[in-house]
């Protein structure tokens, strides 16, 4: 390339760059100062330096441990409940059949409904006594479950809720991925007198190893800042039984302790940067090695 | 190969409960903006009722709807506008121009999308609160932009690659500048790329919810902030809330249907990629 490319490069690069790095990296280190603080947002001139104060109290607080636990159930359960049913649909859809575009555009609405109003529909939905599910749910004999009031189901019921919105991501990943493997290779393999479970298991899926990689990760890390769907339908509730590490670090800060809301986020940061360090081993590799680089 | 007959009836057996989980939600809600408040509440459930439109004549004019509604297409107009500008730089810059660590930057970028909106939201509602910046559009505006943007970039990189070299080449050569080549030549070209990434920057302002209910008081109240005080309680207001819901996620499926093959193709772009 010419000689002036490298400062016309940098001139395009460095608006986008810096509005993008200033508003995520300032409000960062500015969290990171306030929770070495005992800081009430309603006492001003109470606020006093404890140092890893904060972090301390976390740890030894039973509730932030409830909560890392309520996290980690809740976001293994969505993401395989969404990898093993977004990669059956898109298996499903690999063998061409009739109306398929118009049934695959279908099946993507959720992901582009407004999360809070998708939750919505379903509350309405799981409400004990209004609620449609319920109505008929009882007309078989199966009785009335409190779907978001007892803490057992509750987790159970976001996690549908999540799925219903997620798994046409999974979906639309995979099977994005299966479009693009070699035919040849299944032919292959079909001469060879590979069964269908032999040529799933010893060409698609070590084929296919890399996006499944990446899309479990993405979801993972996106399940586990969830907070919109939680929100609007148990609040956290009953009693702390959903109360994710997000929903709590809202509590926390709706109290008004700025200190401690702000180490819970530090805390978050650590786990989601260490799972990003994991995503960014297994993306890079690749594109080392990739060849001219086209979408 | 022939889709056998087995084949097409086991493929039904699957897609219809599929279908029937995916779309009765939106169904659902929907036929209940249309229902009035005995319909609402029959035992059993009415399928089928006389559609009315009161719910959303009540929405309208109990509530200063209107005033949600211009809140949030003012911030989510002024947030595809901005990340648009951004990008569209950026994204040419990182399709154009190879410098020493520039796919390490480029993952940067989309690295920023990863960090958790409640770990962002704390600081940046203390640093508002010292700006006077609370419960304003800017103050909105700035966070959406970033969390818009990055996603603009990557989508954009894939747009601007596509364009020949060749065409920006005799721009050049006719003394177009750069930026002028950017403006003359690639965006035109690339246009479809950034109507897609204008949308997506739309819909991530228009559903955004965890900054708007912390930043936004009274002024600059969205609707998703709306739809979730409704949901508080399924009881009195529950015609109200299904049409307010109705509205909110209208453009939502509207765009998704009209750009479904871009919308495929943009949101698959990071995963497949790599």
């Amino acid at each position: 390339m010419r000689g002036g490319a490298a400062r016309a490069g940098r001139g395009f690069l460095l608006p986008g760059l810096l509005f993008l790095f200033a508003i995520d990296l300032v409000p960062l280190l500015y969290s990171a100062w306030v929770s070495l603080y005992n800081w009430w947002l309603l006492r001003p001139r109470d606020v006093r330096f404890v140092g890893f104060g904060n972090y301390a109290g976390l740890a030894a607080d039973p509730e932030a441990w409830r909560a890392v636990v309520v996290t980690s159930l809740f976001t293994a359960g969505a993401v395989v409940v969404e990898f093993l049913a977004g990669l059956g649909l898109a298996l499903l859809f690999a063998q061409p059949f009739r109306f398929l575009r118009p049934i695959r555009v279908l099946l993507l609405l959720p992901l582009f409904v407004v999360p809070v109003v998708g939750a919505t529909m379903w509350r309405v939905i799981f409400h004990p006594e209004v609620g449609v599910l319920n109505y008929y749910l009882a007309q078989l004999g199966l009785g009335k479950p409190a779907w978001l009031s007892d803490p057992t189901l509750a987790l159970v019921s976001i996690t549908m809720v999540d799925a219903w919105r997620t798994i046409p991501f999974m979906f639309l990943v995979l099977y994005a991925g299966l479009e693009v493997l070699p035919a040849e290779l299944f032919e292959a393999a079909a001469v060879d007198g590979a069964s269908r479970w032999q040529s799933f298991r010893h060409v698609t899926v070590p084929l296919l190893a890399y996006i499944m990689l990446v899309a479990l990760l993405i979801r993972g890390m996106d399940a586990f800042r969830e907070f919109d769907i939680i929100f609007v339908l148990t609040g956290g509730g009953p009693g702390t039984a959903t109360q994710t590490i997000q929903m709590l670090n809202y509590r926390v800060f709706g109290l008004g302790h700025m200190g401690m809301a702000n180490a819970i986020g530090v805390v978050t940061l650590a786990l989601v940067a260490a799972m990003c360090l994991v995503l960014w081993r297994a993306v890079l590799p690749p594109r080392r090695e990739a060849a001219p680089e086209r979408p | 190969m022939k889709p056998t007959r087995l084949r097409a009836v086991l493929t039904a057996t699957v897609l219809v409960p599929v279908l029937a989980w995916t779309l009765f939600p939106i169904y659902w809600i929907a036929a209940a903006s249309f229902k009035t408040e005995l319909a609402l509440y029959a035992r059993p459930p009415r399928w089928v009722f006389t559609p009315i439109l009161d719910n959303y004549q009540r929405v309208l004019y109990n509530i200063p709807f209107f005033q949600y509604l211009t809140n949030s297409l003012v911030i989510a107009v002024g947030t595809t506008v901005g990340s648009l500008v951004l990008g569209t730089l950026a994204g040419y810059g990182f399709a154009r121009f190879r410098f020493r660590g520039s796919s390490t930057v480029r993952f940067l970028v989309l690295v920023t999308r990863m960090a958790p909106r409640m770990v962002l939201v704390v600081p940046y509602y203390l640093l508002m609160q010292k700006l006077g910046l609370l419960d304003t559009y800017t103050g909105l505006l700035i966070a959406y932009v970033s969390f818009a943007l990055p996603f603009t970039i990557w989508l954009l990189i894939g747009f601007f690659v596509d364009v020949p070299l060749e065409v920006e080449e005799a721009a050049m050569i006719d003394g177009c500048g750069r930026l002028g080549v950017l403006l003359r030549v690639v965006i035109p070209i690339a246009a479809p790329g950034l109507v897609v990434a204008a949308i997506f920057a739309f819909l991530v302002s228009w559903n955004e919810f965890l900054f708007a209910l912390i930043l936004s008081g009274v002024e600059a109240k969205t609707l998703p902030v709306v739809i979730a005080g409704f949901s508080t309680d399924v009881g009195p207001l529950y015609g109200e809330m299904s049409a307010a819901a109705v509205m909110v996620m209208l453009p939502n499926i509207v765009m998704t249907l009209v750009l479904q093959r871009y919308l495929v193709r943009g949101l698959t772009l990071g995963a497949v990629k790599g």
